[in-house]
């Protein structure tokens, strides 16, 4: 990187002027939620910006409140099925539009694309009722089975698969592929950067999931941290230092796959929102 | 390639229609779980509509009409609701739309670096769960102890009980959704900013344009698209971004202030147990922004035509 070398340019301080700012206005929140949960009591009301003496206590009260580890194990269960299922069915309906022209395919397109329209507060109840009829409520298969599709997985693949060399599909279908063996051996490993993409998509913002869990919630081993962290907000006159230390154990797994894949999280999400 | 592609497509046609049921397979996992989760329960929503129902399993569902959609317009309720659907909306807007353009064009020159560190930076509270964003918000608002109040106390200024104020929790919680955003956003335009030809501000600027009129000339119209999305997104998805804060920080509360349509929605649902009147107060949001939807998306195509 020479940039920090160059003569500086007059925008580039009208840019930090911006930047820095917003930075701090996006930055600081999170940070003060992990320096309140590593505060002692005594010094919970500090304003110093950094916890002058560290301790664990706000996390093993909370942990012995709400059952924050069964719940944080919860989470990572349904976040990881219901991913890994959504790239399935994504890839499979993907393939299946990318591929052929058939009767109906552009109005059955238009259908899934169009699901994003209904919101969830409009089929909440259907879904609950269905799910009570099958006597799944208060269970970890009721959060995933609604969370088994998703319709903007579908389009991003069909995307992805639409530019993808036709000769080279025709090339095997010449050697005898058949169509799964063309999806599996050529497809899928060659789009392998925008499945790591969506899957990161749709790993944080599972694990971000909230209302339908709290839909089906009756028990506490059976629900989401999402739901451990609400449990905290609702008690009046809140203890902010354990409370604080649930939000941080609720956001520290997606912080830490975005530490690691920062470029990747952030090209993931914004390539979606272009779309 | 080109050669290649033209002369393969009569034989690819073959062998794909040699199975007309083969895409069906590959369709039928997601189609079948969409049917199941969002058109069949759009299609039992908008049959319940037209009936009374406590969501008791074993209570009847009583047809009635269309009286729970005339009780429903009538419904104070529903019009301070609608109101304040419509402030979200604007308030929102500054926060991620004008802001992040303003903001993805003052910052377009940076590299290297320092661009890389802002830009981790400032996209972390859209990655953060939207309950701990909660959270933390309402205990550095608390009127007593948080420590916004802390510094505007430090300032000499009076502290603000701004979740409980009637008149500040809607904009703070409009504060709350558009900070989760802003960041996003500004990423999202700056990405659309790159991709403009660099040879087209270059040639502007040699027949010596303005910043401010090539911003206005070029760069804007270029990034029309990416705005108008923005915007649309805003307009469809803002009243449902705002419902997790609204749910978990005010209940719709102080006195009404912050309830929009979505936490109505919710409330007759799952607070008063009226799956009838959910379930019609769905059907005409869902109407409703699918009109706007429509709206807007015929408004793009018409408006932006530009060659980049």
């Amino acid at each position: 990187m020479t940039t920090d070398a160059k003569p500086r340019r007059p925008g580039d301080w009208t840019a930090h002027a911006v930047m820095i700012p917003l930075a701090f206005i996006s930055v600081f929140p999170v940070w003060w939620m992990l320096v309140t949960s590593l505060r002692p009591l005594a010094e919970i009301y500090s304003p110093l910006p950094w916890p002058a003496a560290m301790t664990l206590e706000n996390y093993s009260y909370a942990t012995g409140v709400i059952p924050v580890w069964t719940m944080l194990a919860n989470t990572m269960i349904f976040s990881i099925i219901s991913t890994a299922l959504q790239l399935l069915t994504a890839v499979l309906a993907a393939y299946g539009f990318a591929r052929w022209r058939f009767f109906g395919d552009r109005v059955l397109f238009a259908l899934v694309a169009m699901t994003w329209l209904v919101p969830f507060q409009v089929v909440m109840i259907p879904n609950y009722v269905l799910i009570a009829q099958m006597g799944l409520v208060d269970t970890l298969t009721a959060l995933v089975l609604p969370n088994m599709a998703s319709a903007f997985a579908i389009l991003l693949l069909v995307q992805a698969m639409r530019s993808f060399p036709v000769e080279v599909i025709d090339a095997a279908h010449m050697d005898g592929a058949s169509h799964w063996r063309i999806l599996w051996r050529i497809l899928v490993p060659n789009l392998r950067a925008p499945l790591a993409a969506l899957s990161i998509l749709l790993f944080i913002s599972a694990w971000n999931e909230y209302f339908w869990p709290l839909l089906l919630t009756r028990s506490e081993d059976k629900t989401v941290i999402q739901i451990g962290i609400q449990m905290f907000l609702t008690e009046e006159g809140s203890q902010w230092g354990p409370l604080m230390a649930v939000s941080t154990l609720a956001c520290l797994p997606v912080l830490v796959i975005y530490l690691v894949l920062q470029r990747q999280v952030i090209d993931s999400f914004v390539k979606a929102g272009l779309r | 390639m080109t050669a290649l592609a033209t002369s393969s497509i009569p034989r690819r046609k073959a062998w794909l229609r040699r199975q007309p049921l083969a895409p069906w397979l590959y369709l039928a996992p997601a189609l079948v779980l969409l049917v199941i989760w969002i058109y069949g329960p759009l299609a039992y929503a908008f049959w319940l509509s037209f009936h009374e129902w406590n969501m008791l399993p074993t209570a009847p569902r009583r047809y009635v009409g269309l009286l729970n959609y005339e009780r429903l317009i009538r419904l104070p309720d529903m019009k301070a609701a609608l109101w304040n659907t419509g402030i979200y909306l604007i308030g929102l807007l500054p926060l991620t739309v004008i802001l992040p353009v303003a903001i993805a064009i003052l910052t377009n020159e940076l590299s290297g670096r320092w661009r890389d560190l802002y830009r981790a930076l400032i996209f972390v509270p859209l990655i953060i769960a939207p309950v701990a964003a909660a959270a933390v918000w309402r205990w550095m608002l608390n009127v007593d102890f948080g420590i916004v109040n802390m510094a505007l106390r430090g300032m000499g200024l009076s502290a603000v009980d701004f979740l409980k104020d009637g008149d500040t929790a809607i904009w703070t919680i409009i504060w709350i959704t558009g900070w989760k955003l802003i960041g996003f956003s500004t990423l999202v335009i700056s990405a659309s900013l790159s991709n403009i030809n660099p040879a087209l501000i270059e040639a502007a600027r040699m027949d010596g344009g303005t910043e401010w009129q090539i911003t206005r000339r070029i760069r804007l119209p270029l990034l029309s698209p990416t705005i108008f999305l923005l915007v649309l997104l805003t307009i469809l998805l803002g009243a449902q971004w705002s419902f997790a804060y609204i749910h978990v920080l005010t209940q719709g509360g102080p006195l009404g202030s912050t309830s929009n349509v979505y936490y109505l929605l919710w409330q007759f649902g799952f607070g008063s147990l009226a799956a009838g009147w959910a379930s019609a107060a769905g059907m005409l949001l869902f109407v409703g922004f699918g009109v706007v939807a429509a709206g807007l998306i015929w408004l793009m195509n018409r408006a932006s035509f530009h060659d980049n």
